[in-house]
């Protein structure tokens, strides 16, 4: 049994060291491609012993994910609220629909030049849009959430006389509490591209600034590894909301 | 009088093919406080639908319900509804399910729990006070749902095929226990079912319904004495009398 485990997960290691492999003797051994058009394992290797030391890694990494938690977590607390709210009001949910679903297609990078004109530069326009990124896909998986509710639940809660507030808190939320992670899934997951992206263009710190302002130094390592960096942060995330969606069992 | 029922209509329109049916014609119903009346019929008379206007979840087309006078427009906490289907809330234990009538009321929550624990130990459920729904059986799960409303002491309760899915020993422990509890209180139970035994072990009074549009063709008084055997001859007797009834209304 753990073998077969084991196996299992060393499996899913077989491919990509292969590529390390390839790609070691493409760039170092062979050196077919040029440093500064694309770094070897061990210039990128280098790169992130460098940047690990000098403590600027560490830095930047905070300050992405401070970012990315900020937006999300205003995100998700407009999203969670209005899509509680919309969700029960048939009224209200028809009075906003069309405006929802004219802004929810609209790509978040193409806020950034408000984003900017708005919020200047530095944290505030990448929180800006990241939260324009991740709010709605919360708010439509709260809605369904709400309007996949057990309707027995509700009628249950009714005989015992709750009122709308409670009806609100003590039934339709925690029923959909699994819709609402399932958006903050895939809003975090939105929320590292935003940052990225923000910080390339209105940002003087963090990753997305750390990859794009290397590149012009044609420190090409730096650049992979803040690319691999984000890769990692979102297998952590993915992994933690995972995790969450296991333990709700309902 | 607890319910006065007066030329209730209620027609349905089928959400596909814009069909109308009608669920319910004319029903004139009266029912006295502290009563146990049982609901019977054939399937999709109209049982079910007639319980929900009583609560209030839904509104009649025509005629009126009221309750202790008062016009029945929506739920109540007066008025305990048992659901067929399983209605926990499936993110609370079984402790925070039974308690959930009373916390809401704003009843402090010490003394709810106390109470709770009282009434578990009753259905020899207190060992799961802390279990969640998806853990428990189906018989567990519709006696903490039963004590889950039985606990908030309203006026009546109305029951809509509580013990339909339970094995035969465990429905009729459960139909003794509400029996008991019911004759310690003073509250009017309206009670659905397909089993005729049930019915005329349990009630007062037996409604039979007849199918399509649902109208009450009689209704039985059940004066068999209390504690009921269900070997009695008077017993089995009743029971095939109340059966034949709901027959005739199922050929035509
Ligand atoms: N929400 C609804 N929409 C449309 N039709 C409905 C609705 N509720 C009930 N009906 C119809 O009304 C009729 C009566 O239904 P009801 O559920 O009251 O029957 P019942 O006597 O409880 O049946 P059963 O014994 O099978 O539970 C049925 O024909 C059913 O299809
Ligand atoms: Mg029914």
């Amino acid at each position: 049994m753990t073998d077969i485990r084991l196996y299992n997960k060393l499996e899913k290691l077989i491919f990509p060291i292969i590529l390390i492999i390839i790609w070691y003797i493409i760039c170092d051994v062979l050196m077919l491609i040029p440093s500064y058009m694309f770094p070897g394992p061990v210039e990128v290797v280098n790169s992130f012993i460098k940047l690990l030391v000098t403590g600027k890694l560490f830095k930047d990494i905070i300050d992405t994910l401070y970012k990315v938690l900020l937006g999300l977590f205003l995100a998700a607390v407009v999203g969670i609220t209005f899509g509680i709210i919309l969700g029960w009001s048939k009224r209200l949910e028809r009075l906003c629909t069309l405006i929802i679903s004219i802004l929810r297609p609209i790509p978040p990078i193409a806020w950034i030049p408000f984003s900017i004109l708005w919020f200047g530069i530095g944290t505030a326009p990448a929180v800006f849009i990241i939260f324009m990124g991740c709010v709605f896909p919360i708010l439509v998986s709260t809605i369904d959430g709400v309007h996949r509710t057990r309707g027995v639940l509700i009628e249950a809660a009714q005989s015992f006389g709750a009122s709308n507030m409670q009806m609100l808190t003590e039934v339709v939320l925690p029923a959909t509490v699994p819709y609402i992670v399932s958006g903050l899934k895939v809003g975090i997951g939105i929320a590292l591209m935003c940052t990225i992206s923000g910080e390339m263009i209105g940002s003087s710190s963090g990753i997305g600034y750390m990859i794009l302002t290397s590149t012009s130094l044609f420190d090409t390592g730096s650049t992979v590894v803040g690319m691999l960096v984000i890769g990692i942060i979102g297998i952590i995330f993915d992994y933690i909301f995972t995790k969450i969606q296991e333990r709700i069992f309902w | 009088m607890t319910f006065e029922i007066e030329n209730v209509s209620k027609t349905f329109i089928s959400k596909g093919r814009g069909e109308t049916i009608k669920a319910l014609e004319d029903i004139n119903l009266t029912i006295e406080t502290g009563k146990f009346v049982c609901f019977v019929g054939p399937s999709g008379c109209g049982k079910t639908t007639l319980l929900r206007l009583m609560e209030g979840f839904e509104l009649p087309d025509e005629g009126t319900i009221k309750d202790d006078g008062e016009l029945v427009t929506k739920p109540s906490r007066e008025r305990g509804f048992i659901f067929q289907d399983y209605s926990l809330f499936p993110w609370l234990n079984v402790l925070d399910n039974v308690t959930f009538g009373l916390n809401i009321a704003g009843r402090p929550e010490e003394e709810n729990k106390e109470r709770a624990y009282k009434y578990l130990d009753a259905v020899g459920l207190r060992d799961f006070a802390t279990k969640y729904p998806h853990e428990l059986s189906g018989g567990m799960k519709q006696r903490v749902a039963i004590i889950r409303s039985i606990i908030n002491e309203s006026k009546s309760l109305l029951m809509d095929e509580p013990f339909s899915a339970l094995d035969v020993q465990t429905k009729h422990k459960l139909e003794e226990q509400l029996v008991n509890n019911w004759r310690q209180n003073d509250r009017t139970v309206i009670f659905v079912t397909h089993d005729v035994e049930e019915a005329v072990f349990l009630s007062d009074e037996i409604v039979v319904f007849s199918r399509r549009p649902g109208r009450i063709k009689k209704v039985f008084k059940n004066e068999l004495p209390r504690p009921r055997n269900r070997g009695d001859h008077v017993f089995q007797d009743f029971v095939n009398e109340v059966t034949e009834e709901i027959d005739e209304s199922e050929d035509d």
